[in-house]
């Protein structure tokens, strides 16, 4: 009963343990987990770039070369050219944001909840994104041509587009938060139940949880390249979009 | 467990004004900074040496792919030419042995006729000295039957044909007309 209380006192939907430095407000468990999942991408990084051999390469260099390969292949399908910026900030995003989800996996009473899981952080990548995402299009097509862009197919649709470009960033975030956020839920959900039964669901539950991760990862990446890809080509006309475009719709939902 | 429940959405409702978690802080900022500085890292520092191992090892391979696909076409070549060798070497060495069909039945044929001149030079000789000899025994003969068959009838008869001049045309003529009759019969 005593262990069932405490438990169940942990459900408090998005409640943060919180620290302050003067009036700013910080996550305590947000920043935790951001520390320790940036510290394994980063360790991971450095273990492959010391080991990293064209002869023999390992099975994480074969893990790495084989999402940076993916990623090359869809910025070079979506851009119709390699960038030099977007391959990593879609690699680094992959990586971070699964190491970030995998957290989760990790028993620690709900110290440390995945970083994904708070929107600050998908936030904070959303709008490194969309950022990114419009000074590259500002770059490849012109300030004119760019602003043009707002007011196609027809200039009483501005609103709308302009609106689109906002909203972009916002899709991306919340869509990986609520994930994540509605993994964690299930797992606090979980350990409602006895003790002795908390086990049978908590397991397949996070392997299940792994698998979303990935996924997760997979679409933030994925979406991010494909928003690069419109902004070369502006916004909406539909006559000329690049084929991988029509993807989106199908993994907009998950 | 049921009043724990409660106590715990009560707890919860008391927080969310103060605490929407749809509503960044401060964390924002930092996670922003986390970001960049892990970006950063993964740019400048790791990214590189995995695309250039990556690469070094493709292009070897594809080196690799080239050098067999060289040497593939190589052994092709090769095989071709062997191939072509023989069926000329084949070619040759039918042709030597039609040649020599040839001409060993050319050899056989002019023996053959050599042999059948030779057998018909022979014949006709052996027939040339036949003739010549039949006519000398028949000229002998001529000579002998005329004195046997005179001494004979003259035995015969009692009288002598000594007359040789008498003696000699009938005899002659007698052998005259044997001859005659045979051929006229042949």
């Amino acid at each position: 009963m005593t262990q069932s209380v405490l438990v169940s006192s942990d459900i408090e939907i998005g409640h943060h343990p919180t620290f302050s430095i003067g009036s700013f407000t910080f996550n305590s468990d947000t920043v935790t987990s951001t520390v320790i999942a940036g510290i394994i991408v980063i360790a991971l990084g450095l273990m492959l770039r010391r080991s990293a051999s064209a002869e023999t390469p390992g099975k994480m260099q074969l893990a790495w070369e084989a999402l940076v390969d993916w990623v090359t292949t869809e910025v070079e399908a979506n851009l119709g050219k390699l960038n030099p910026f977007v391959i990593p900030l879609a690699v680094t995003l992959f990586v971070f944001i699964l190491i970030s989800n995998w957290v989760e996996v990790v028993p620690t009473e709900h110290k440390v909840p995945p970083a994904t899981a708070d929107t600050n952080l998908t936030y904070a990548l959303g709008l490194v994104v969309i950022i990114a995402v419009q000074v590259y299009a500002v770059r490849e097509r012109g300030l004119g041509d760019y602003a043009k862009g707002f007011l196609e197919p027809y200039p009483v649709m501005a609103p709308l587009t302009i609106l689109e470009e906002l909203i972009k960033p916002f899709t991306l975030a919340l869509r990986l938060f609520g994930n994540i956020f509605a993994g964690g839920i299930m797992l606090l959900i979980i350990g409602l139940l006895p003790a002795y039964l908390t086990p049978l669901p908590t397991v397949p539950w996070k392997l299940f949880g792994m698998a979303i991760g990935v996924i997760q990862a997979f679409i933030f990446a994925l979406l991010t390249i494909l928003y690069f890809g419109m902004a070369a080509q502006g916004h909406g006309g539909g006559h000329d979009e690049a084929p991988a475009k029509e993807h989106e719709p199908e993994l907009q939902p998950a | 467990m049921i009043p724990s429940i409660i106590l715990a959405a009560a707890e919860e409702g008391g927080s969310e004004e103060k605490n929407n978690f749809l509503v960044p802080n401060a964390t924002f900022l930092f996670e922003l900074v986390s970001f960049a500085i892990i970006l950063f890292v993964l740019w400048k520092w790791i990214l590189p040496p995995i695309n250039n191992a990556m690469t070094e090892r493709q292009n070897k391979i594809k080196a690799q792919f080239e050098e067999a696909e060289k040497l593939k076409a190589e052994a092709q070549a090769a095989e071709a030419e062997n191939q072509s060798q023989l069926a000329e070497a084949r070619a040759e060495a039918s042709r030597i042995r039609e040649e020599a069909r040839e001409q060993g039945a050319q050899i056989v044929a002019q023996h053959r006729e050599q042999a059948v001149v030779e057998a018909e030079r022979i014949t006709s000789a052996a027939q040339a000295q036949i003739e010549v000899e039949r006519a000398q025994a028949l000229a002998q003969l001529k000579n002998e039957v005329g004195t046997i068959a005179t001494t004979l009838a003259g035995r015969i008869v009692g009288e002598s044909f000594d007359d040789d001049e008498r003696s000699k045309r009938s005899v002659d003529e007698f052998i005259a007309g044997l001859e005659s009759a045979p051929k006229s019969e042949a």
